[in-house]
């Protein structure tokens, strides 16, 4: 079975066969030999074995799939966020990130769930790169959401003191 | 004392639940509605609903607490750190129905509270302070009136709130420019967290250490001061790594900080656990900043380092015991500690809270290792209160000891499903300056700052393949959960169309 692995930017193909009571995992031409047992419904005990050496790296790795459609692997001491898909299943997925600085219209989005404190800008007001758009308070800390660059308010979706769900769309600055 | 209702939530109430259970007495906790199924609800020997989640409407109603206490059959209420521990208020309310507050008088609250008071208090016990406003600058003082003050001060300086704590409604000023937007941000944040929108100028001490002496005070007349906590690793004012001792602080430097505390105490006639918090400024000179009348976070280190329970005590000296310590053991620390204060946020996402359930969760354990911790796995880490879900601390034969621990401690710990601050905590554990005890209260800031800064903390090639390997591995033979096996595929069309819809 075959799947793609993006970390960051990076995307790499993953090659898994199984051979008797062994797993054969392929990235990138080279294939380690991997021993895996199940210690749990997202927790896996790993002797890794690469490419035909007999000592075996002990990994113990487990799994959370996170909101966002990352899943979070935890392999020794380290938490390392990825997405896994099957090769070819949909192609090339685009992260739909908050805040990007590319080009096109900033969505300015609730990061969390919260209130509404102050909304520092108004529909038409000119705006430059790090400018302080909106004030989100949620864990008892407030959290000015910042203009990813120079640009334009349009719409102003959310008023103060107006509760909203994380993702919600706050303003817009094209 | 036969039973201790415990007027909090998170860790904290666990921990003084267990204080509890080691002297016998039974505990009644509290709850929200979102708390119902909170770890200290589940420990507690009873529990009590005081309101909807929103802390205002629960934790902070004295009525509905003090009522619980009062059905409860309690005699005593605890009131951990936070919330109403520092409410004058609540600890009348307490006394008028009849029920020991464990903590100082309402009088001693009322006096440290206000940080301009405190200021004066502690000139008078001869205790110096940052220079600054001696009055509060009340909301209706007018921010042309706020910057003639400041002008007089100098800048850089701080602007805190008078009811302030826990670093909420504090803001550092660079210039005249900063300060309307610093004012209006810290007035709002104070009026918000304590009800009151008055603030203080003080002037800036260009790199200080925060140490802290945390005291003891009994009913009897005796004041006892312990070794120090150093706390200078802050982020946005709110302390994220304590340990203790300092490596600063000399055994003279020690001698004068923890008696110029214990005057300060002594001027107010202070009873139960309070710490005083100073700034050490690099020429060794130390200037009183206020005093917590409560509690600490980080109150653990001290314990680690001298063996006394500090809740315990809290719980002893509000029964009218008397202090048995000995004085010079508890100036005389063990070792060392040191205290990683773990989040439920995003470090690579700027901090951002990371609220959700803990589908996993995977507690250090071992030599040296404690965890405080009000999470478990299958909970929920709600959005209404303070995102600290665990105190990591780890003891050590030395410094370097007590810090190999803390990272095998961090690598060992495990909290799948939110994201939290343990990778910053590897990060700082990694910092050569950290390592050599460079730093003052700026540091986190300054680094955190830097130009042209990368991930926090990048993941290496290595983890990153095992990372990839364990992946494919658990996609390849993941159980299915429900019933009939439901071929791999069709779970990613279901992704796919939930991507396409966002």
């Amino acid at each position: 079975m075959n799947f793609e692995v993006e970390i960051g930017e990076r995307v790499r193909a993953v090659g898994v066969v199984r051979k008797g009571t062994m797993l054969h995992v392929t990235i990138d031409g080279t294939t380690h030999i991997v021993d895996a047992r199940r210690v749990g419904e997202s927790a896996l005990s790993l002797l890794v074995h690469a490419d035909g050496a007999a000592q075996a790296r002990s990994v113990d790795a487990s799994f959370a799939q996170m909101p966002g459609g990352d899943l979070d692997v935890h392999v020794d001491g380290r938490v390392v966020s990825l997405q896994i898909r099957p090769a070819g299943s949909f192609g090339r997925q685009k992260k739909a990130g908050p805040g990007g600085s590319g080009s096109g219209p900033q969505r300015v989005v609730a990061p969390m769930p919260g209130k509404v404190v102050r909304v520092l800008v108004k529909p038409g007001d000119e705006v430059k790169a790090r400018q302080g758009l909106v004030v989100v308070e949620a864990m008892k800390m407030e959290n000015e959401l910042k203009a990813a660059r120079d640009g334009r308010v349009r719409d102003v979706s959310v008023r103060e003191g107006q509760s909203v769900d994380a993702g919600a769309v706050l303003l817009v600055v094209e | 004392m036969k039973k201790v209702l415990i007027a909090n939530r998170g860790e904290i109430a666990v921990r003084v639940i267990r204080a509890c259970r080691d002297m016998g007495i039974a505990t009644a906790a509290v709850y929200s509605e979102c708390d119902r199924a909170a770890l200290h609800v589940r420990f507690a020997d009873e529990a009590w609903p005081v309101g909807p989640s929103a802390p205002r409407e629960s934790y902070l109603r004295i009525d509905a607490i003090v009522d619980a206490a009062r059905k409860a059959g309690a005699d005593a209420v605890h009131p951990g750190y936070g919330f109403l521990a520092e409410n004058e208020d609540f600890a009348a309310a307490c006394r008028d129905a009849g029920l020991i507050f464990i903590g100082p008088s309402p009088e001693a609250i009322t006096l440290m509270g206000s940080k301009t008071a405190a200021r004066q208090v502690a000139i008078k016990a001869g205790v110096t302070v940052v220079p600054g406003t001696e009055e509060p600058l009340a909301e209706s003082v007018s921010d042309a009136e706020v910057l003639e003050i400041a002008s007089g001060i100098g800048y850089p300086l701080m602007l805190k709130a008078v009811a302030g704590g826990g670093g909420k409604g504090m803001r550092m000023v660079a210039s005249a420019a900063d300060l309307p937007g610093a004012l209006r941000a810290a007035r709002s944040e104070a009026q918000s967290a304590f009800g009151d929108g008055a603030v203080y100028l003080e002037r800036r001490i260009m790199s200080p250490r925060h140490i802290e002496v945390q005291l003891l005070a009994d009913h009897h007349g005796t004041v006892l001061p312990f070794v120090e906590r150093e706390c200078s690793i802050q982020r946005r004012h709110q302390k994220v790594v304590e340990e203790s001792p300092s490596m600063v602080v000399s055994e003279s430097l020690r001698r004068r900080m923890t008696s110029a505390a214990a005057s300060v105490a002594k001027a107010v006639g202070y009873t139960n656990a309070g710490t005083i918090e100073f700034l050490l400024d690099e020429d060794g000179s130390f200037y009183f900043l206020e005093m917590n009348t409560r509690l600490q976070v980080e109150h653990p280190i001290t314990e680690m380092v001298t063996g006394v329970d500090l809740v315990q005590w809290q719980i002893r000296i509000a029964r009218g015991e008397k202090l048995t310590l000995d004085p010079e053991a508890l100036l005389t620390p063990r070792a060392h500690a040191i205290e990683c204060r773990i989040y439920a946020e995003d470090p690579d996402n700027g901090f951002l809270p990371s609220p959700g359930r803990i589908q996993g969760l995977r507690v250090p354990q071992g030599p040296g290792v404690r965890d405080d911790s009000g999470a478990y796995e299958g909970g929920e880490v709600p959005i209404f209160y303070d995102p600290m879900i665990s105190k990591l601390v780890t003891w050590g034969e030395t410094r370097d000891h007590a810090m190999q621990r803390m990272r095998r401690a961090l690598a060992e710990y495990q909290v799948r499903g939110i994201r939290t601050t343990i990778p910053f905590f590897q990060w700082i554990l990694e910092d050569e300056d950290f390592k050599a005890a460079r730093f003052d209260t700026s540091f986190i800031d300054r680094k955190l700052g830097a130009p042209g800064r990368g991930p926090l903390y990048p993941i290496d090639a290595a983890h990153e393949d095992l990372a990839t390997i364990a992946a494919a591995v658990q996609m390849f033979t993941k159980p299915v959960t429900n019933g009939a096996a439901a071929p791999v595929a069709s779970r990613w069309r279901d992704a796919a169309r939930v991507q396409a819809l966002r």
